[in-house]
């Protein structure tokens, strides 16, 4: 190329043309279809289970025991960083992944989503435990007698060492 | 056991030390000497056998032996193996000799073993690092009883502006880089228009990634922690990880699993050298390069998302494999978009090395000769542009990087130029790279069926990310590394700077501190200092002195 070589930058810039893009004024989808976004929630398929919860890496999800016999599965999207590791795990599918990512609020409570569950009580003893969709997930994904699965796994405990217990013949307290 | 003749040599080398134990697993030699022999082993690795120094860690084995253990992690690239050499320290008074008059390289690790877990080393000044001046004294982050949400009630020192006294005029560089937009500071000694001296204070980012990793995740969830130790290189250290997890744990990855790795992570160096390549361009002040350089560069980004679901930070790595396939129909695009950047980005760089003013400012300018850059042991474009022939994915092959063949541009002038050239020439041997990759991708699954991690066995690896190698060390632990030690490319290269900008031209400064494409979040990895001003620098401890 000849001295004045770097004047071909004039045909580059040519053949390339305007490549920016009237962003926002003009609707367009900026991203492909394979992009992750912010989650959503199936409130009718949630167990509140907190599989989605052990395994999010920033925490943008947890589990609040309200103590009022309510559990809340809380997602903060200020939080999300849009791994959809939540998804791989959740075992009914209750979550679904989206392309949404325009999330600038000025109200951050926009940033939330809550699923409220009702938690089980125990039989024995009264007190809370998991949640009654989750015992009913499991009593209709795996044999198991209502009797158990009515019980506070501490009751469940106690039952189970009060029997060997009485098999060896002690007194269990 | 049959050994080849470079690990009996190896063996004799530890063997005539004395009191010293050697076990050799994979591409790893493990040796564990006694402390006052640790600088009579360090001479002979570094000076007779050519190794390079990775890095050191420094770990609190109270809780498992009840001792303070020092790894320092050397490589022999030419006959690929991680040499890690360990000494236990005395719980009470946990000194150990200092080998940086020997190792040079040593320095900065050894100063953060220092601050983070309270080792001393015998034998050099010791000073703060990595822990801001406020931190209070006698607090060690990396010490197993401190708990990682630790926040110490600090008061603020005045952010009174005042520097070391000192001869010569000074021109400040910093906190903010004016190219880079990263937070590091530049102390530039100038005589008329010439540099004399040059001071770095840095770790102003530290985040205590490490010490996160190792209480508050567990293993799957670091990937995702890892990469974010940089915005730019990320997925490097992402796979560096895992790699060191599935090294300690002996977890067979799918075929697949490696080349969809070895993929996105050339497509990450085409993207990273791309954006090096445009600031280089704007920081000599030829901006029209710059933005034809990132309109190429869009579509990396484009491809990068395609694959992974995502422009930056991809989150398609786990220990075990990866979460996302690439099919046909991706194959087919993936090549025609790249073959659409080859093209482009040729005719690109033609024009701009036509650029006289561009060349003549990148010549002669910044030169690291090659003695000084092996001292230092740097890494990356930055070793590479200075004559030494090193690239982790030739000399200790990851991934799927033994399946395909691909050249490794060295150049020997060392100036600001060849750095410029090796990147050049390294995006077209990456675009040739996943061509290759993607030609052979063997099918299969991508995830290994079963993923355990047995307690307290340690992995070493290593990744060569656009900016040179990364070095991530794992000791396991219940559910999450016991220990997880990362050292970025650019904490070897920045104390080469001393060397680059030294009876230079001030006005060439500002490119040169870029050539060495630094980054400064993953170099500080770790806790945040609240102002963003200066404090009074106390001598020795706030002011951070570099090598030399
Ligand atoms: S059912 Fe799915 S969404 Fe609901 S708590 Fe369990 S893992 Fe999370
Ligand atoms: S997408 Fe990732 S970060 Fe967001 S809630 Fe799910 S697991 Fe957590």
């Amino acid at each position: 190329m000849g001295k004045l070589g770097f004047i071909k930058i004039l045909v580059i810039a040519g053949e390339a043309g305007r490549v920016t893009r009237r962003y926002p004024f003009k609707p367009e989808t900026l991203v492909s279809e394979d992009f992750r976004g912010r989650i959503e929630f199936d409130e009718t398929k949630c167990i509140g289970c907190g599989a989605c919860v052990n395994a999010c890496p920033p925490n943008a999800l947890e589990l609040v025991d309200k103590g009022d016999g309510t559990l809340l599965l809380k997602y903060f999207i200020g939080r999300c960083i849009f791994c959809w590791r939540c998804i791989d795990v959740c075992p009914t599918g209750a979550i679904t992944g989206t392309r949404d990512f325009e999330l600038a609020t000025n109200d951050v409570s926009d940033l939330y989503e809550v699923v409220v569950h009702e938690r089980a009580e125990c039989s024995e003893c009264g007190g809370k435990y998991s949640t009654i969709r989750q015992k009913e997930y499991v009593v209709e994904a795996v044999p198991i007698t209502e009797s158990y699965i009515d019980k506070c796994p501490d009751c469940r405990k106690n039952k189970l060492l009060r029997a060997l217990e009485r098999r060896r013949g002690g007194v269990y307290e | 056991m049959d050994i080849s003749p470079i690990l009996k040599n190896y063996k004799k080398i530890v063997e005539s030390i004395g009191k010293s134990s050697f076990t050799h697993v994979g591409d790893t030699i493990y040796i564990i000497v006694e402390p006052n022999k640790l600088r009579e082993l360090a001479e002979i690795l570094y000076w007779k056998m050519n190794c390079y120094h990775r890095t050191c860690v420094g770990v609190d084995e109270r809780p498992l032996n009840g001792h303070f253990a020092l790894y320092h992690i050397f490589g022999d690239d030419t006959n690929g193996l991680h040499i890690v050499v360990k000494v236990y320290i005395d719980p009470e008074d946990p000194v150990v000799p200092s080998i940086t008059d020997i190792v040079p390289a040593a320095d900065w690790c050894e100063l953060e073993a220092y601050d983070l877990l309270g080792i001393k080393f015998s034998g050099r000044k010791l000073y703060r690092l990595v822990l801001p001046p406020t931190w209070p004294h006698g607090v060690y982050p990396l010490r197993k009883e401190t708990p990682y949400n630790y926040r110490p009630s600090v008061k603020i020192i005045s952010g009174e502006e005042i520097g070391e006294s000192h001869d010569k005029a000074v021109v400040p560089v910093g906190p903010y880089h004016p190219a880079l937009h990263e937070p590091e500071y530049f102390e530039l000694y100038v005589e008329g228009e010439r540099v004399v001296d040059v001071k770095y204070r840095g770790f102003h980012v530290h985040r205590g990634i490490e010490k996160l990793g190792e209480s508050r995740t567990t293993y799957q969830q670091v990937n995702f922690l890892a990469e974010r130790i940089c915005g730019i290189c990320g997925f490097e250290h992402s796979v560096c990880y895992a790699l060191a997890v599935e090294k300690a744990a002996k977890i067979d990855v799918p075929e697949r699993a490696q080349y969809i790795r070895s993929i996105v992570l050339e497509i990450e160096r085409i993207h990273s050298h791309l954006l090096w390549i445009g600031v280089a361009a704007h920081v000599l002040g030829y901006d029209t390069g710059f933005m034809h350089i990132w309109r190429i560069r869009e579509l990396v980004m484009y491809i990068a998302e395609k694959l992974t679901g995502s422009r930056k930070t991809y989150g398609i790595n786990l220990i075990g494999g990866v979460r996302k396939d690439i099919n046909e129909e991706k194959k087919k695009e993936v090549i025609e978009k790249l073959e659409i950047v080859e093209k482009d980005l040729k005719k690109l760089i033609d024009t701009m090395v036509s650029v006289p003013e561009l060349k003549k400012r990148l010549t002669g300018t910044g030169i690291l000769p090659k003695s000084e850059a092996r001292k230092l042991s740097v890494v990356g474009p930055t070793a590479r542009g200075s004559g030494l022939d090193r690239d982790i994915r030739r000399d200790l092959p990851y991934a799927a990087y033994s399946e395909i063949s691909f050249k490794v541009p060295v150049y020997s002038e060392g100036d600001n130029l060849a750095r410029f050239l090796v990147r050049v020439e390294e995006v077209f041997e990456s675009i040739s790279i996943v061509k290759q990759l993607l030609d052979q991708l063997p099918r299969g699954d991508i995830m290994a069926e079963s993923i355990e991690i047995p307690e307290r066995k340690m992995g070493v690896a290593a990744v060569e990310a656009p900016r040179g190698e990364d070095v991530h060390f794992i000791i396991t632990g219940r559910g999450k590394p016991y220990r997880w030690k990362v050292r970025a490319p650019t904490y070897n290269n920045i104390p080469a700077l001393k060397v680059m900008l030294r009876d230079q031209a001030l006005a060439d400064a500002p490119l040169t501190i870029a050539s060495i494409d630094p980054c400064f979040s993953c170099t500080d990895r770790i806790v945040v200092i609240k102002d963003g001003r200066r404090y009074k620098l106390i001598p020795n401890k706030g002011g951070v002195v570099l090598y030399g």
